[in-house]
């Protein structure tokens, strides 16, 4: 039952995935992209991690894919016909070859980088606790690894900053000699 | 130029708060206070000296109609509501409508045809309702106009207490 | 292997629950006209069965005979799917809360009025809750129509802003609570010195704030603002469409009335009396509960509708501020071991 449902999950989040990039309609690629948040949620739900299934309903579902849609209406990007990434072009011999090519060396890569990763080994010798509760989750997070969280905390305030210096509009001279 | 000088707020109207509170308990305490709502169907409408509802044919003591078929309020009439065809008969006046139609749906209620009747045969009534399954059943014909004066005694006094105010000389 | 009765009491709770939201949505309607009413010198709709009480029924059969319009150039699929997705996680958000205590009939204990008891109960709830600004964005984006458009957007600004101060409140809760399971938080409030209002008044009427925003209603009904937008986001809608959007509306008031109870009032806790049998508990809930609707429409026909400049003012420079401090307060509390109220709580 519980493996029956992954692979429809899998298969699910996969087909969606494709939906983002075949899609021609921007609001569509955002749904798709939702769609496969959601299998992704699910399968993290079956794997036991409650919390962190949640949390990707809640930050990516619920604010930064209506950030999304937000953006896209705004700049009224919801006409097919503007953004046709279908081409007859796109589809021809040597372009799906690379992409072939790519995605294999991609998987490749990130199947390595799982074997070698230290997280993992460290992950076969959890708590008793374990990471799949939010108690044992918070344990680990803000006690073996509080030094890599705060630094990706570090890093996202910095973005968050700089965003808002490039975003921040140029005082005009008149005004910036009065104040 | 107008300048509009704004109240300084005080510190707890600044806070919002309070003032929501006040809002609140005002809107509160109105829904005790007794209701305006009128049950119409069963609560009838309020009429007073001045309410123009339908025009209605004025019929004497002796049954015989007050209408000469004139013409003059079918003439006057904005809406072109009344039908009039007329027609002799043996009493002193000689003339006597065959055929008086308003047809209530055009009909504005204006009183123009109450101004106009030289006979004192047409007058607005405080009859207000009208509602039926079909047009043509709403144009009322003769028998479904026909008043007795009685009926129709308060608005004939109305009538003319106003006019004699424009009649006779004001005493100032 | 579930044994059957407790398959029988499981499904009992759910149609018990189901139910009841849905007949709860419906007779706010009711209530809604019937205070507006009250309020204005009116009497409201008394034709409809005694006191007008048949009333949503009626109203439901409308809905189900009227046309269902198809605005020229809509998008098919989304106009027919924001309405669902907008009722949607309003139905499946009440599936967490705690209505009462342990049911106990003829010495049995049938565990509490709940359909899920989930370990992150809250989470679940705000994840799903979340969800339901997607109903608003693309029923207004797919119907379109200018009004729709920008009362989607209106919305979808408003509801991500809104949603930060009410996570960091309930975040302040949680964190006096030590857990995410809304059980576990109203049985921490079993005394009426416990109540997380005690502790946390700030954070209570930052959420009482926030509950309004999030759910779009009055005076930051910014989704619909009939005085500019037509009806926002649902301009275009008609017929059962139109109701599954208003149902939902409702329902997420009902919800969210029901989360503001087991935060903040203790849940099915009753004042002075620890040992209440469980459907004392469960009509305190609906009692509470039941307060918070009538704040939702009381301040509905009280306070003029906010300007949308002013509303993300106040939400981003008023309220998160506040948030923020009220969490950073409630941690250092808790860091310290002050827990000042759960000892005054303890003496009443």
């Amino acid at each position: 039952m519980a493996n029956a449902l992954f692979y429809l999950m899998a298969l699910l989040s996969v087909a969606s995935a494709l939906g983002v990039v075949l899609a021609k309609n921007p609001i569509q690629c955002v749904l798709s992209l939702l769609g496969s948040f959601f299998c992704l949620a699910t399968i993290y739900l079956l794997a036991g991690f409650q919390f962190i299934a949640a949390a990707q309903i809640l930050v990516y579902g619920g604010a930064i894919m209506v950030l999304f849609l937000f953006v896209i209406m705004l700049l009224n990007l919801g006409d097919p016909g503007t953004a046709d990434k279908t081409d007859a072009r796109m589809f021809s011999r040597p372009n799906v070859a690379a992409v072939v090519v790519v995605a294999a060396l991609l998987l490749g890569v990130a199947v390595y980088a799982v074997k070698l990763s230290p997280v993992v080994h460290a992950a076969q010798e959890l708590p008793e606790r374990g990471i799949d509760t939010v108690h044992g989750l918070a344990g680990e997070m803000f006690g073996r690894y509080l030094l890599p969280f705060e630094a990706v905390s570090l890093l996202l305030l910095a973005t968050a900053i700089a965003v808002v210096v490039l975003a921040k509009r140029e005082r005009s001279p008149k005004r910036g000699a009065k104040s | 130029m107008v300048i509009v000088k704004r109240k300084e707020l005080s510190f707890a109207e600044q806070l919002y708060i309070p003032e929501i509170l006040r809002g609140l308990s005002i809107t509160f305490r109105k829904m005790f206070e007794p209701k305006v709502t009128r049950q119409y169907p069963e609560e009838a409408l309020i009429k007073t000296d001045v309410t123009r509802g339908q025009p209605r044919l004025v019929v004497n003591e002796d049954n015989s109609i007050a209408c000469v078929s004139c013409g003059l309020c079918e003439a006057a009439c904005p809406a072109y509501a009344i039908t009039i065809d007329g027609g002799e008969t043996e009493r002193e006046i000689e003339r006597e409508p065959k055929r008086f139609d308003i047809d209530m749906l055009r009909c504005i209620l204006c009183g123009f045809c109450e101004e106009a009747c030289p006979k004192d045969a047409i007058y607005m009534s405080d009859e207000l309702e009208l509602a039926d399954y079909s047009r043509e059943a709403l144009i009322y014909d003769m028998d479904k106009l026909k008043r007795p004066k009685k009926a129709l005694q308060d608005r004939i006094d109305y009538v003319n207490r106003i006019n004699d105010r424009w009649q006779t000389p004001s005493s100032t | 292997m579930i044994a059957w009765q407790d398959l029988l009491v499981m499904v009992l709770k759910i149609a018990l629950i189901f139910g009841g939201l849905i007949n709860v949505g419906a007779l706010m309607t009711l209530a809604e006209r019937k205070f507006s009413a009250w309020m204005q010198y009116r009497i409201g709709p008394n034709r409809v069965g005694p006191w007008g009480l048949l009333q949503p029924l009626a109203d439901g059969v409308k809905f189900i005979f009227k046309e269902s319009l198809m605005p020229d150039g809509a998008n098919k699929a989304l106009f027919r799917f924001a309405p669902v997705i907008a009722a949607l996680p309003a139905f499946m958000t009440i599936a967490v809360i705690p209505f009462s205590n342990d049911i106990v009939i003829a010495g049995k204990n049938y565990g509490k009025l709940a359909i899920a008891d989930l370990d992150i109960g809250v989470l679940f709830l705000l994840a799903i809750g979340g969800l339901s600004v997607y109903g608003v964005i693309l029923g207004g984006w797919a119907s379109n129509s200018k009004f729709s458009l920008m009362g989607g957007l209106r919305a979808s600004a408003q509801m991500i802003s809104y949603e930060l101060t009410l996570i960091l409140t309930i975040l302040a809760v949680i964190a006096l609570s030590g857990t995410l399971n809304l059980a576990e938080i109203s049985d921490g409030q079993a005394t009426i010195g416990t109540w997380n209002i005690w502790s946390q008044p700030l954070g209570f009427m930052l959420f009482v704030i926030a509950m309004f925003a999030e759910t779009n209603r009055h005076p930051f009904d910014f989704a619909e603002c009939e005085a500019e937008l037509v009806a926002g986001f649902h301009t275009e809608y008609s017929a059962m469409k139109f109701a599954l959007f208003f149902l939902g509306e409702y329902s997420a008031m009902t919800v969210i009335s029901c989360l503001a109870t087991v935060l903040f009032l203790g849940g099915p806790s009753v004042p002075f009396w620890v040992d209440a049998p469980w459907y004392v508990g469960f009509g305190a809930f609906i009692a509470k509960t039941s307060m918070f609707l009538f704040l939702f429409i009381w301040v509905r026909w009280t306070l003029p509708r906010f300007r949308f400049d002013q509303l993300m003012g106040l939400g981003w420079k008023v309220m998160l501020p506040l948030a923020l401090f009220n969490l950073f307060v409630t941690g250092v509390f808790v860091s310290l071991g002050w827990n000042l109220w759960a000892k005054l709580g303890s003496l009443i």
